[in-house]
């Protein structure tokens, strides 16, 4: 399935649940089925799919306010990477390469959805600013300033993992 | 320039969609305060180790089950789905156009591209894989042995030829990964590199410097190999092919031309 691996990784970070993820992911392929004739072939499928995942999202989540603060109770840990079998967990590097994607993970569920969304289209789904302003139907401004606050929220709690190496040991 | 103002033109430089004049600025800048050097550098870092959690994230085999047997997308299929081919095979059911649709969205794509004859030169058709990688649509058992790798990939062409084994740890970039890929007949050895200073595809496979593509720019490096160099771009990624005896070797990253030029006139041997 060509889209199918990036529409669970948007949907699993806009939801924040693996459930709820595949559910958004189900929904969007049948709501796209149905709209079949709004596609233009030739065009970019991908962006169209995903532009199709936000808004199921935003319209069934966004609008009941179920984007989760991190002061919000319901906030449940992620178990994803907890959840991943541990067959053949390597040397050092691959254990710690995992826990510093399991970090990613986390702290991208205790920023504010604003901040999220353009950060897992443009760093994880490989989207340009102007197709992720088209996504979010926003203009790319907003994309930009977004991404820079985002990243600088996911920095400040990634500092530890994240950085050269000689930044790293200064912390220390 | 101050650096309140550089911050989000840093964003915009990191995620290569800074504009001039902005970007003549912003490097002026760059080279005048160390300190929004470094935050370039930990803001690539950040989009990197991003990218890198994503790549980890694929669908589960649940979700392909409860979509295949969802009958909104498959009609009269509302059985849990026992196998894949069981859905594939009947296309004589398989009548409906939305149907098809969703048979072009969920299955059939896949198989057109890696299936498809090329009529694009070899090496741009190989970047292909590339662009797979970094969406984390490509499916690769990763690995960090690097005899395995090797020992895998010759073993995919019967020992004929090897794939390139370069030891680019001074970059920061380390084997990962390997595959074959089938194109035409000809069998492509890729060899992915990846670490802090990003993503680099190493292709092999037997061929002449014909294959490079047709708009390549030649480099013939008179002062030290003695070897012609094709350097060409697709997609955002950048490429450089060049002939060791009978074997063709091309290096793919995002990375500036001049770099990754520099890079390959200095691992190649003439033949």
């Amino acid at each position: 399935m060509v889209h199918l691996d990036h529409l669970y990784r948007v949907g699993f970070h806009l939801a924040k649940h693996q459930d709820e993820a595949q559910e958004l992911v189900q929904e969007t392929l049948v709501r796209a089925l149905a709209a079949c004739d709004q596609f233009n072939p030739g065009t970019n499928m991908k962006a169209w799919l995903t532009k199709i995942l936000y808004n199921l999202f935003f319209d069934r989540y966004h609008q009941r306010k179920r984007w989760i603060s991190t002061d919000d109770p319901a906030y449940e840990e992620s178990d994803y990477w907890k959840g991943l079998p541990v067959e053949n967990p390597g040397p050092e590097s691959h254990v710690l390469s995992r826990e510093l994607n399991a970090q990613i993970t986390d702290v991208l569920r205790r920023i504010p959805g604003e901040f999220r969304a353009p950060i897992v289209l443009v760093d994880m789904g490989d989207f340009t600013y102007e197709e992720a302003a088209e996504i979010l139907s926003c203009p790319i401004g907003t994309i930009r300033s977004r991404l820079s606050r985002g990243r600088k929220l996911m920095q400040q709690y990634l500092r530890p993992y994240i950085g050269s190496e000689q930044e790293r040991s200064k912390r220390k | 320039m101050t650096c309140d103002e550089a911050h989000e033109l840093i964003t915009a430089l990191v995620d290569h969609e800074a504009l001039d004049p902005e970007r003549s600025s912003l490097e002026a800048h760059l080279k005048e305060c160390a300190h929004c050097r470094f935050a370039l550098e930990e803001e690539r870092a950040l989009k990197q180790a991003i990218r890198g959690a994503g790549q980890g994230i694929y669908a589960p085999s649940e979700l392909r089950d409860r979509i295949l047997s969802d009958p909104r997308i498959f009609p009269g299929k509302s059985r849990p789905v026992a196998r894949w081919r069981d859905y594939v095979w009947p296309i004589p059911h398989l009548a409906r156009p939305a149907l098809a649709v969703a048979l072009l969205l969920a299955i059939a794509l896949p198989t057109f591209v890696f299936l498809k004859s090329r009529s694009e030169p070899i090496a741009i058709a190989a970047l292909e894989t590339y662009d797979l990688f970094l969406r984390g649509e490509l499916p690769v058992r990763g690995t960090e042995n690097t005899n395995e790798i090797v020992e895998q990939l010759t073993r995919a062409v019967g020992g004929h030829f090897h794939p390139m084994g370069y030891d680019l740890t001074a970059m920061d970039l380390w084997p990962v990964a390997g595959l074959v890929r089938e194109i035409d007949g000809r069998k492509i050895l890729v060899a992915i590199y990846q670490g802090k200073g990003g993503t680099i595809f190493c292709y092999t496979f037997l061929g002449s410097e014909a294959d490079a593509p047709p708009n390549a720019a030649r480099f013939f490096d008179a002062s030290k190999k003695k070897m012609n160099f094709y350097a060409f771009s697709s997609g955002g990624v950048n490429a450089v092919l060049h002939r060791e005896g009978e074997v063709i070797c091309i290096l793919a990253s995002e990375m500036p031309m001049e770099e990754l030029l520099v890079l390959a006139q200095s691992k190649a041997k003439p033949s």
